[in-house]
């Protein structure tokens, strides 16, 4: 079982997010622990010792009444394994130590998905993403797909790749396709012959065959970030490693309409 | 459901039928034939051959056991009122063919609002923009003046997704229902775009539509997508879409923010970029 944090917050990525644990969970057992950090504003702070104590308690317990609401309301197909759990405080800072002292094994969080890659970016770029000690998956849209793409370009360490996305996804049922991204002008998307992917698309490969996972496509695409973006739909999930700058790749990720998978 | 399909005797409306014919086998539609001829005193035998032509080819699309329309009774034309005939048969489901005189666009919509119809379809040629029979603004005036549904099939193609623009007007059950009906008979995915309006308060009205229809599409096992895009850059994605997928607009309201910026000029933009074809949801 993978141990998983899901971040929710009383909006509608995490609505998004919450259904698609659950169906993530048909394909790769979680034990699902669900946070959130109720953020007050500096005037909402009240003084010190018991009195703040007792405030916090008050604003937990009002997060957690917001927790139960989303799994009440979503009804998710996917038992949640413990106590939800609710800080107060920086966000970013709780969750980062919730995931270290947890050691949990994926973190999850929904994302509304935009036409704007620069929003994408600065998600990806955040310092908690930027430190999370864990693989991470942003959940962009709800998916009847059975198969998984990991996702190939210049960019990529074929060996990060596999090796960090398999502890997430090699005892999955997923199908695999690796998609190999050229960037290229086009009008529309060209598909073409896998010897273009070159030697990162043979060492992925052969990485993957050695951890005994079978690949069903191996797709070359050359178009635009959008047309590609578009194209991985057809996907429950598109599994790469943490883009470090505004690349052609994360451009594709920032417009994949299905779920994306950040490993380092 | 009731479905108004405009057609004459050129290829662009025999391309159609066999949409028209799946549509109808997914519906149980009622289906009115509406073919439109200049002023004279009786139909025009070539009209009149072209639209049993397409009904034929409708019926046997259906196999004997499942085809809900009675035969037509031959040639018994009743004539309505001055330049106004049909012939039509009840079975399971009404079927009739209808001939007017006067211009396309005004007798489809007339038609349509007397009939209470819920979707007009009809095709057009896409060897210069969208024409019907060397007129370039019949589909544009339909899709503007009806009242209800419009479907603009310009190329009979598969496409493989369906572009579904969201207004933050009011959406029926029945646009619903439409969307799902073009996802089935295209075996389609379905993207769901919600326009976002700079420092608009109602955004969060459109995010909750845009996931409320995700939910409601993926539990019916329609593979579905959200994503928002910035009202200044629609026009373009819009534009860009319409190249390889059926585009939906929903154009309901006064208030729906779609109608402000798809002018006329837009929807004819549209007709003339579109690969495929055009929904306009009301």
């Amino acid at each position: 079982m993978l141990k998983t944090l899901l971040y929710v917050n009383e909006d509608l990525a995490s609505s998004i997010a919450l259904r698609y644990t659950a169906y993530l969970n048909k394909f790769v057992p979680i034990s699902l622990f669900v946070t959130h950090v109720e953020e007050p504003g500096e005037k909402e702070q009240v003084g010190t010792g018991w009195v703040r104590r007792t405030w916090e308690d008050g604003v937990a317990s009002s997060g957690k009444r917001l927790i139960d609401t989303m799994l009440r309301t979503e009804n998710i197909d996917c038992p949640v394994a413990g106590q939800s759990k609710v800080f107060v405080g920086d966000r970013e800072e709780k969750v980062l130590y919730e995931l270290r002292s947890g050691k949990y094994k994926l973190f999850i969080e929904g994302y509304l998905n935009t036409s704007n890659p620069d929003q994408f970016y600065e998600v990806i770029t955040s310092p908690l993403y930027d430190n999370a000690p864990c693989p991470v998956l942003i959940a962009k849209n709800l998916s009847l797909s059975k198969k998984c793409a990991l996702l190939c370009a210049d960019s990529v360490d074929p060996k990060t790749l596999v090796q960090e996305s398999m502890t997430i996804l090699g005892d999955s049922t997923f199908a695999f396709d690796i998609v190999y991204y050229k960037f290229q002008e086009n009008q529309r998307l060209e598909t073409l012959d896998a010897k273009e992917g070159g030697h990162q698309l043979e060492e992925t490969l052969s990485l993957l065959s050695q951890v005994g996972k079978k690949v069903d496509n191996i797709v070359v695409l050359s178009g635009t970030p959008e047309q590609v973006g578009d194209h991985l739909r057809e996907y429950a999930l598109v599994a790469s490693t943490m883009p470090s700058r505004k690349s052609m790749r994360m451009y594709v990720l920032a417009h994949s309409l299905s779920s994306v998978l950040l490993v380092r | 459901m009731k479905i108004l399909v405009a057609l004459d005797a050129k290829d662009y409306s025999k391309k159609i039928v066999k949409d028209v014919a799946r549509l109808a086998e997914n519906t149980l539609a009622d289906i009115i034939f509406l073919g439109v001829q200049e002023k004279a005193t009786e139909p025009e035998k070539t009209l009149v051959n072209a639209l049993l032509k397409h009904q034929n080819d409708v019926y046997s699309y259906f196999s004997p056991d499942d085809l809900p329309y009675a035969e037509l009774p031959s040639d018994q034309w009743q004539e309505r009122a001055q330049g106004d005939w049909s012939i039509s048969s009840k079975g399971m489901k009404e079927f009739t063919l209808r001939i007017r005189t006067g211009s396309v666009a005004k007798q489809a919509v007339t038609v349509a609002e007397e009939i209470d119809c819920d979707l007009i379809i009809l095709g057009c040629s896409g060897k210069f923009g969208c024409e019907w029979s060397g007129e370039m603004n019949v589909p544009l005036r339909i899709a503007e003046d009806a009242p209800c549904s419009v479907l603009v099939i310009k190329q009979v193609r598969s496409t493989n997704q369906i572009v579904s623009i969201l207004d933050q007007t009011v959406i029926t059950q029945e646009s619903l229902e439409m969307i799902n009906q073009l996802v089935t008979l295209h075996d389609a995915g379905l993207k769901i775009v919600g326009v976002q309006e700079k420092k608009a308060a109602k955004n969060d009205e459109i995010e909750q539509r845009m996931v409320g229809l995700l939910k409601y599409y993926n539990d019916r096992e329609v593979g579905a997508w959200v994503k928002l895009v910035d009202s200044d850059i629609v026009k373009e994605y819009v534009t860009d879409s319409s190249r390889e997928a059926i585009v939906a607009l929903w154009m309901g309201g006064k208030q729906s923010l779609i109608k402000k910026l798809f002018s006329q000029s837009m929807v004819d933009k549209l007709l003339e970029t579109t690969e495929s074809a055009l929904l306009i949801l009301r």
